[in-house]
């Protein structure tokens, strides 16, 4: 039985990228990198037994083996022992279908980066840090114990700053790797805490056993809420939600092949499925539950606005990609399980296939800036019709992937709350513009700058052979997997947060519920009336309108272009860290160091002197001035008085004394 | 009569100072050999202390016990034994002292000396860790010092004498008080008595006062070395001025001889007066976590950068500890040798690119990973490990701590967390300017690591990965020990 040896998936490309960073030397036309594809291959192989397995019941989910890791003294209900540290698997449908999505797109990426990554002088690199990446959200997916999902987790953060700060050679990705790393260090700081408040209460890592404990109501509810919150503050980094959003538009730095892996299957996925995995923390707080579904619609609309104005293709899509994992965040934040978790696999096919695409462009006309591009739809024909299909999916339009799952997210959202379902339904409005905008921008009309659009050519079928198959993927990933709700009840089964979520959701769907067919109808109508809009005035060959359009709503557009100032914001908590740290440098050297320390060694050497003069001055002079006594004063004077030679005199005091003696004794 | 394993490790450095003594001053290679071979040879039985250790007592193991001084009105045995606390630190201190002796083979200048004194120093410090007759641990710390100030202002910096001179009167100033508490706690036993063992038993005889005093004279002798703030400036500077191999061995050993102390002598002899200074300890901690990671942000040397790192990390043992509980001190026991192995490796690294480049001026630098990729690797490896990231043997250490003293102290402990982020901060800053962006012309012939370097590195590279994979390397030696610690006083 496959499911056993699921413990595989993960390992197999640890040990891949082991094997291409140590094995042999860095070479142009070096074969590691199939080592990585070969591993790959493999784990995408048992992942989708694993599917097959559990979907057609000869595996029954939820599936855990585990293993002892280690063990250390711990006080576990007040009494010192030695805890046990199990680590080991969980397969529930959430997660194998996260194992499917990917494997999948890891290997698509790694086949397309064999042409993308050709020729660079790290080459070889490169493929191990890629397959260390997936490695680390492999082992997030399957990890049955939190600890060792967060360590996973860091690991995702540690191979994204590598990979986005890949070509350090230059001034801007270095940059931008720290940037990712610090912000999403500083979501995992809440993690960390959920963390330390899981094990203090439910004195426990097991998912499993959490479950349990949770659900019989053995934790307080504020310890819940704060456990709760904390995750959030972890997804909010990784999966860029706002504010924390900052770090993913300068992630673009790295090889566009990695911002396809980092914003369709690892890194930003990482968020969403943390949040789905400890469901249960949530569904058993309904603070966590609404600030869930609040911080996913506030990120959606803020990113999807800011999505309207860059003319750097990667941008709008970083930016598509924070708005979708919005709608996914808030999607859970409002009980809908399957439907955000829906979303996050169709989104993984078509966002992957749009900066694939994008990267094929890139690759053609060594630029990012739309306003270079332009009329490249006749030059490079596989790209232009396999970016449509993405577009259209991620447009939300009937019948590509996007569609269906939007429509499940909104159908939820509008049964918990319909302020939210209005602001989401504008954002889906405003998915569809940029989307287009970005579309016709980069293929429609003549080319804007001649000397790079006519030299461009279409990438080779390594490249393209990957976006066929994410078009495919994208274009009927949808419709068959709502089919007869397959995933829905796939996803389901036995997950460590399934049915309870579901019932969830339909307590809240005796409020309010909207007609499926109004809702798609009305959607698309708006979808395609922006898809219009955007055609309008960006199709042709300059856009003037849309210049016009710019000057009007300046101030907007100022605010958009700055990003809402989140950046200003978290720059300046940097230049804050940074003044203060320089104060304690100036306290730790002046005055505890200068006052304090060295004032003990002056005060004790000024002690010294005082008692050096004291000696001298003093003592010093007590013991001549008892020698000058003895010697002029009493020595000569007594001579003078009584020593004057007179033998009889002498003896006298002689007597004197002896009978003074005697009288005494 | 049982095999003196626990004396053969800490004299047979003794015996290989006395041999370097005899050789002719000209022989160097004869002086490394024999150096070497006491080292080498120390650290060969400490890993068979680590195998032989039984891991389910928490009871003293390889004891020996000799009466030493024998007068009607004193009596000092040579006693000395290891437990889970203690054996951990042995074989730390033999790895990073034959660790810091190859990387010190590049000293040129009296080098006889330089070796009779380091392994003079190994003695003090094995020592320290294994005595349980408390005249004979005074002994032993103060053997530390003197071969600590002739290293330091010997074969130190440009302000060596001052460096030197400051942390010997600091250090011995410590020490004083300790003694004070030592003869406090002898004088008070009936009978009287230098057994440690013993000490810890007669807490219930001790009044609040006095154990409030005694707790303050060895809590100032043992927090001078973690070093626990405001007794924390001796050691950057310290730091700074020593050669490469002594700040190696400062930070890898001899600051767990404070965090020891607390532990062995503070908590167990002490516990009313620990319980009062508790809100004190835990204060100092934070302090010691979040002002030593802003200090450490501030640096522009990288050594005086990793020397604040130490205050930091040495902050989680302090928090550790002042959770009392059996998680805490796992995680103290646990850090020390994971502060050790990685902050040895980092003074290790930061050593060889001053070898090179004459400065560890962190702006002066720039795109180096481009130039000395293997050098690049290891020193982000460590930096990595350093600032606690999972897989890596700080992580779980780190994370013990934390979880050790967030029960008791939530709040201290939750802005502790906040110290994790600024170690990553001025970590991750100084990579990306020493190692990334475009390379900087000076250094364009910059050579890459020698094998002498590779040497000394790579096994603490490798040991702090595979602790962080596979921790119960060592946490099975400690556990039952820390289990019993915990137990001590419930």
């Amino acid at each position: 039985m496959m499911i056993e040896n699921v413990w595989l998936v993960p390992l197999l490309p640890l040990a891949a990228s082991l094997v291409i960073l140590f094995g042999g030397r860095e070479r142009e036309d070096s074969p590691m990198p199939f080592v990585g594809i070969a591993a790959m291959a493999a784990s995408l192989y048992i992942s989708l037994a694993v599917i097959f397995d559990a979907a057609t019941g000869a595996a029954a989910l939820p599936f855990e083996k585990e293993w002892l890791w280690y063990s250390f003294a711990a006080n576990l209900g007040g009494q010192p022992s030695i805890f046990e540290m199990r680590a080991g698997v969980l397969i529930d449908g959430a997660a194998a279908v996260m194992l499917g999505v990917v494997c999948l797109v890891s290997l698509l990426v790694q086949i397309y980066s064999l042409g993308y990554m050709h020729g660079d002088r790290k080459f070889k690199r490169y493929f191990a840090y890629i397959s260390f990446f997936t490695a680390s959200m492999l082992g997030l997916v399957v990890s049955n114990n939190l600890i060792v999902v967060f360590a996973c987790w860091e690991l995702v953060g540690v191979s994204s700053y590598l990979l986005i700060g890949f070509w350090f050679e230059k001034e801007a990705p270095p940059y931008a790797a720290k940037k990712a790393f610090i912000t999403t260090k500083l979501g995992d700081l809440g993690f960390f805490l959920a963390l330390l408040l899981i094990f203090t209460y439910a004195g426990s890592y097991n998912l499993v056993r959490l479950k349990e404990t949770v659900e019989m109501g053995y934790l307080p509810p504020m310890v819940l809420t704060l456990i709760g919150l904390g995750l959030l503050c972890g997804a909010a980094g990784k999966s860029a939600q706002a504010p924390l959003f900052i770090w993913l538009p300068d992630a673009m730095e790295g090889p566009t092949p990695v911002s396809a892996l980092i914003h369709a299957a690892t890194m930003v996925a990482a968020g969403i499925y943390l949040v789905a995995r400890c469901y249960f923390f949530f569904l058993a707080s309904p603070i966590a539950m609404e600030t869930v579904a609040w911080a996913g619609l506030i990120t959606a609309f803020l990113a999807g606005s800011m999505a309207l104005v860059p003319y750097d293709i990667k941008r709008v899509l970083a930016f598509s990609t924070v708005s979708q994992l919005g709608f996914m965040m808030c999607a859970l934040g409002v009980g809908g399980y399957t439907a955000g978790l829906f979303h996050l696999t169709t989104h993984a096919f078509f966002k992957a296939l749009l900066f694939l695409g994008a990267g094929s462009v890139i690759h053609a006309v060594h630029t990012n800036d739309m306003r270079s591009m332009g009329g490249l739809s006749k030059r490079m024909p596989w790209t232009f019709l396999t970016m449509t299909v993405g577009c259209l999916a991620l447009a939300g339009i009937p019948p590509f992937a996007g569609f269906f799952s939007k429509d499940q997210i909104l159908e939820k959202v509008f049964e918990h709350s319909p302020v939210m379902f209005a602001v989401l339904v504008f954002t889906a409005c405003l998915t569809a513009f940029y989307t287009f905008r970005m579309l016709f921008l980069t293929f429609w009309g003549d080319g804007r700058d001649h000397h790079r659009v006519d030299h461009a050519e279409e990438s080779g079928a390594v490249m393209t052979v990957p976006l066929m198959i994410l078009a495919a993927l994208s274009l009927v990933s949808g419709w068959a997997l709502e089919h007869g709700h397959a995933f829905a009840s796939f996803v389901g089964s036995g997950g460590a947060a399934g049915h309870a979520a579901e019932a969830a959701g339909h307590a809240a769907a005796a409020g309010h519920a909207i007609n499926p067919m109004v809702l798609a109808a009305g959607v698309t109508a708006g979808a395609c009336f922006f898809i219009a809009l955007a055609y309008s005035l960006y199709a042709g060959r300059d856009f003037s309108r849309a210049q016009r359009l710019k000057s009007l709503f300046q101030p907007v557009f100022d605010l958009l272009e700055k990003r809402y100032g989140f950046d200003a914001f978290f720059l300046g908590l940097v230049d804050l860290a940074d003044r203060i740290a320089v104060l304690c440098r100036w306290v730790d050297i002046e005055v505890i160091d200068k006052v304090f320390v060295d004032g003990w060694g002056l005060l004790c050497r000024v002690a010294a002197e005082i008692s050096h003069l004291f000696d001298a001055l003093f003592v010093d002079q007590a013991v001549d001035g008892c020698g000058y006594v003895s010697r002029d004063i009493a020595g000569r004077g007594l001579r003078s008085l009584i020593a004057r030679g007179q033998v009889q005199e002498y003896m006298l005091y002689l007597a004197v004394g002896v009978s003074l003696f005697a009288i005494l004794k | 009569m049982e095999f003196p394993l626990l004396s053969l490790i800490t004299f047979i450095p003794l015996a290989g100072a006395l041999a370097v003594l005899c050789l002719p001053k000209d022989s160097r290679r004869a002086i490394e050999a024999a150096a070497l071979a006491a080292s080498a040879v120390s650290f060969a039985l400490s890993v068979w202390l680590y195998f032989a250790f039984d891991r389910s007592t928490a009871a003293m193991q390889f004891v020996e016990r000799h009466a030493w001084i024998a007068a009607d009105a004193v009596k000092v045995d040579y006693y000395l034994g290891v437990d889970g606390l203690s054996a951990p630190l042995v074989i730390l201190t033999t790895l990073m002292s034959l660790i810091a002796l190859i990387a010190s083979l590049g000293i040129k200048e009296r080098f006889k000396e330089y070796c009779f004194w380091f392994l003079i120093l190994e003695v003090g410090m094995l020592g320290v860790f294994e005595s349980l007759d408390f005249f004979l641990f005074y002994v032993f710390w103060e053997i530390t010092l003197v071969p600590m100030y002739f290293l330091i202002g010997i074969w130190g910096g440009p302000q060596k004498e001052y460096a030197a001179i400051k942390f010997f009167l600091y250090t011995l100033a410590g020490s004083v008080f300790m003694l004070l508490g030592i003869l406090a706690l002898y004088f008070k036993a009936d009978p009287h008595t230098f057994d440690m063992l013993a000490l810890m038993k007669i807490h219930g005889t001790l009044s609040f006062r006095f154990q409030v005093l005694a707790f303050l004279a060895f809590y100032f002798g043992f927090a001078i070395k973690v070093p626990a703030f405001p007794f924390h400036t001796w050691l950057p500077l310290a730091h700074v001025e020593a050669p490469t191999a002594i700040s190696v061995i400062l930070a890898a050993v001899l600051l767990k001889m404070g965090v020891y102390g607390i532990l062995r002598v503070n908590y167990c002899m002490l516990p009313l007066g620990f319980e009062w200074f508790l809100p004190i300890l835990v204060l100092i901690a934070v302090i010691n976590i979040v002002y030593g990671a802003l200090c450490a942000m501030a640096q522009n040397d990288m050594k005086k950068m990793v020397a604040y790192s130490s205050i930091n990390h040495m902050g989680y043992c302090l928090l550790a500890i002042a959770g009392v509980s059996a998680t805490g001190f796992s995680g103290a026991a646990f850090q020390m040798i994971n502060h050790g192995i990685i902050t040895g490796a980092l003074f290790l690294l930061v050593g060889v690119v001053y070898d090179r480049a004459h400065t560890r001026d962190i702006g002066a630098f720039g795109g180096l990973a481009a130039k000395v990729p293997v050098f690049a690797g290891l020193m982000s490896l460590s930096c990595f490990a350093s600032l606690g990231l999972p897989g890596m043997a700080g992580f779980i250490s780190e994370f013990l701590c934390f979880l050790g003293a967030f029960p008791r102290w939530k709040i201290y402990t939750a802005v502790s967390v906040l110290g994790v982020i600024i170690t990553a901060a001025f970590f991750l800053r100084m990579i990306e300017k020493v190692f990334l962006g475009p390379l900087n012309k000076r250094w364009a012939d910059l050579p890459d690591m020698n094998t002498r370097e590779l040497v000394s590195v790579v096994p603490l590279a490798i040991l702090m990965v595979a602790l962080g994979i596979w921790p119960k390397w060592a946490l099975d030696m400690m556990n039952t020990t820390m289990v019993s610690l915990a137990g001590l006083f419930k």
